[in-house]
């Protein structure tokens, strides 16, 4: 297996070793807070090739991809690239450990499967399996619909749910996208 | 000219007023443009975080089918607007990027060359339209209203060769405000995340960035917010009652698309034509006072 800092380069991450560690992408990072190490702390630490720190990490997933950091950063590090690299990374490795929101990465799974079956997006069946596809425990699953059925109900009396999926005519093709794309990462 | 319209799927759904508003205002606007035939999804923040690639050859499909017409995409969905937008912007970038997408797009019979661009509605409504042209087709000018444009992430970021508005203040949405009248406030949280992409992972978060946009809005004494993206909508207006109860605090603050706003200055039936009911937070006091349609309507 080659470093991971290579492989972090090699999947959109190029640039990440001209940090100076200045803090700048931290200081506008809206979610900070939230996380365990700080996007400047993410970056070093895939520096050093901190594989299993890293990809267990909750910051990829509170990671809200919105760019602050990236376009401040005055080294001109993908920042937000790094995260997406690494989210990626975690998916495939089964890092989706309960230090992890586990939520977030079923959500990213399902969200492809849909689109892939039908071409587009049908958020009722995507809300519904992003919580039961999750590694949550079953009364947190419940719990999670539960508190979300009146909104849903909410936006259904607006005409804003639709009630059954439309499958676009060329979702043949989407689905190849997804299969050819699949295989020549497999093949790299 | 012509755009191809790329609704994406949250204008299908959740913002389907942001759908309506956006047909009936550029229709009004006479800027012509006709539904993208067939389109698939733009790939949104999944593909970003499956694969690069993936993140651009979905959108490809599309770009492709906008070629072929060799008409412009218009994107009122900023995350879309960004997927296609990076996807032209690879395309154009090498050779070798070319390549790879062709191999992504293997047995489609798709092709894509970066030849159309990819386009958001204020983009298009200040720079081609043009806010003269825009302020002439006023009917309804929306005096003494007080708002704060909030434009979120991927309106300006990242930016690419081809952005059309400053990265830290963006002002194309105030202009067009300001065109119709009405009267901008001054905003710090302009272009701040509300914490849409971590809404399923992470609700506190979600709730504490749009908790702290709403009340900035209201310090301001802001009558309304004005946005441009699906996303900030759904958790500033849809999660609206959710945030009042996280913080036992009342809200009650109005959240508009920027076409329902303009809809109402260019006198369009705010219900059928601006889909304004369809607000969760309720909009009747702005439609109330500015829709002539409104008023003709009740005498
Ligand atoms: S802003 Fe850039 S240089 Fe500064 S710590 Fe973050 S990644 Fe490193
Ligand atoms: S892109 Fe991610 S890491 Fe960067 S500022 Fe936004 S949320 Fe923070």
């Amino acid at each position: 297996m080659t470093d991971f800092k290579s492989e972090v380069i090699a999947a959109g991450g190029e640039g990440i070793a001209a940090c100076y560690q200045c803090g700048t992408c931290s200081g506008g990072c809206p979610t900070v807070s939230a996380m365990d190490f700080t996007p400047r702390q993410i970056i070093r630490m895939v520096n050093l090739g901190m594989r299993d720190r890293v990809l267990s990490s909750k910051t990829i997933w509170l990671c809200a991809s919105c760019y602050q950091c990236q376009v401040r950063c005055p080294r001109e590090v993908k920042i937000t690239e790094v995260m997406a690299a690494l989210k990626s990374m975690a998916m495939k490795e089964g890092y989706n450990s309960s230090i992890a929101k586990p939520r977030a990465a079923s959500f990213y799974r399902n969200f492809n499967e849909i689109v892939a079956n039908l071409g587009r997006q049908f958020e009722p069946l995507l809300l519904l399996k992003t919580t039961l596809g999750s590694r949550e425990s079953i009364t947190s699953k419940l719990g999670y619909l539960l508190k979300n059925a009146p909104f849903g109900i909410t936006l259904m009396k607006k005409g804003k749910l639709p009630f059954k999926p439309e499958k676009i005519s060329g979702s043949e093709e989407v689905r190849k996208i997804f299969e050819n794309v699949a295989k020549m990462e497999a093949g790299e | 000219m012509s755009y191809a319209y790329y609704p994406g799927c949250s204008l299908e759904a959740t913002a389907k007023e942001y759908d309506i508003s956006f047909r009936s205002v550029f229709t009004a606007l006479g800027l012509e443009f006709e539904e993208l035939e067939d389109w698939s999804c733009c790939g949104a923040s999944a593909a970003h975080a499956t694969s690069k690639l993936l993140s651009v050859a979905l959108p490809a499909r599309d770009l492709a089918k906008a070629e072929a017409q060799g008409k412009d995409v218009v994107a009122p969905c900023p995350a879309c607007y960004q997927n296609l937008k990076q996807a032209r912007e690879y395309v154009l970038e090498s050779e070798e990027n070319r390549e790879k997408l062709s191999k992504a797009l293997e047995g489609t019979g798709l092709e894509v060359k970066g030849e159309v661009k990819v386009r958001h509605p204020l983009d298009v409504l200040v720079n081609d339209l043009g806010l003269e042209a825009l302020a002439e087709k006023v009917v309804e000018p929306l005096e003494g209203l007080r708002v704060v444009p909030y434009y979120g992430c991927y309106i300006t970021r990242p930016p690419g060769k081809e952005s059309f508005d400053d990265v830290e203040n963006p002002t194309s949405m105030d202009k067009i405000i300001q065109a119709l009248g009405a009267t901008v406030l001054p905003f710090t949280r302009k272009t701040r995340c509300c914490g849409g992409p971590v809404m399923m992972s992470n609700e506190a978060t979600m709730h504490k960035l749009s908790y702290e946009i709403i009340k900035e809005a209201k310090e301001a004494g802001a009558q309304a917010i004005i946005v441009a993206c699906p996303m900030c909508h759904m958790t500033l207006d849809a999660k609206q009652p959710e945030i009042e109860k996280h913080y036992g605090e009342e809200l009650d603050i109005p959240v508009l698309y920027i076409t329902q706003l303009i809809g109402l200055a260019l006198g369009l039936d705010p219900y059928a034509e601006l889909g304004l009911d369809k607000n969760i937070v309720s909009t009747e006091k702005i439609v109330q006072k500015y829709s002539k349609k409104m008023v003709k309507a009740k005498a």
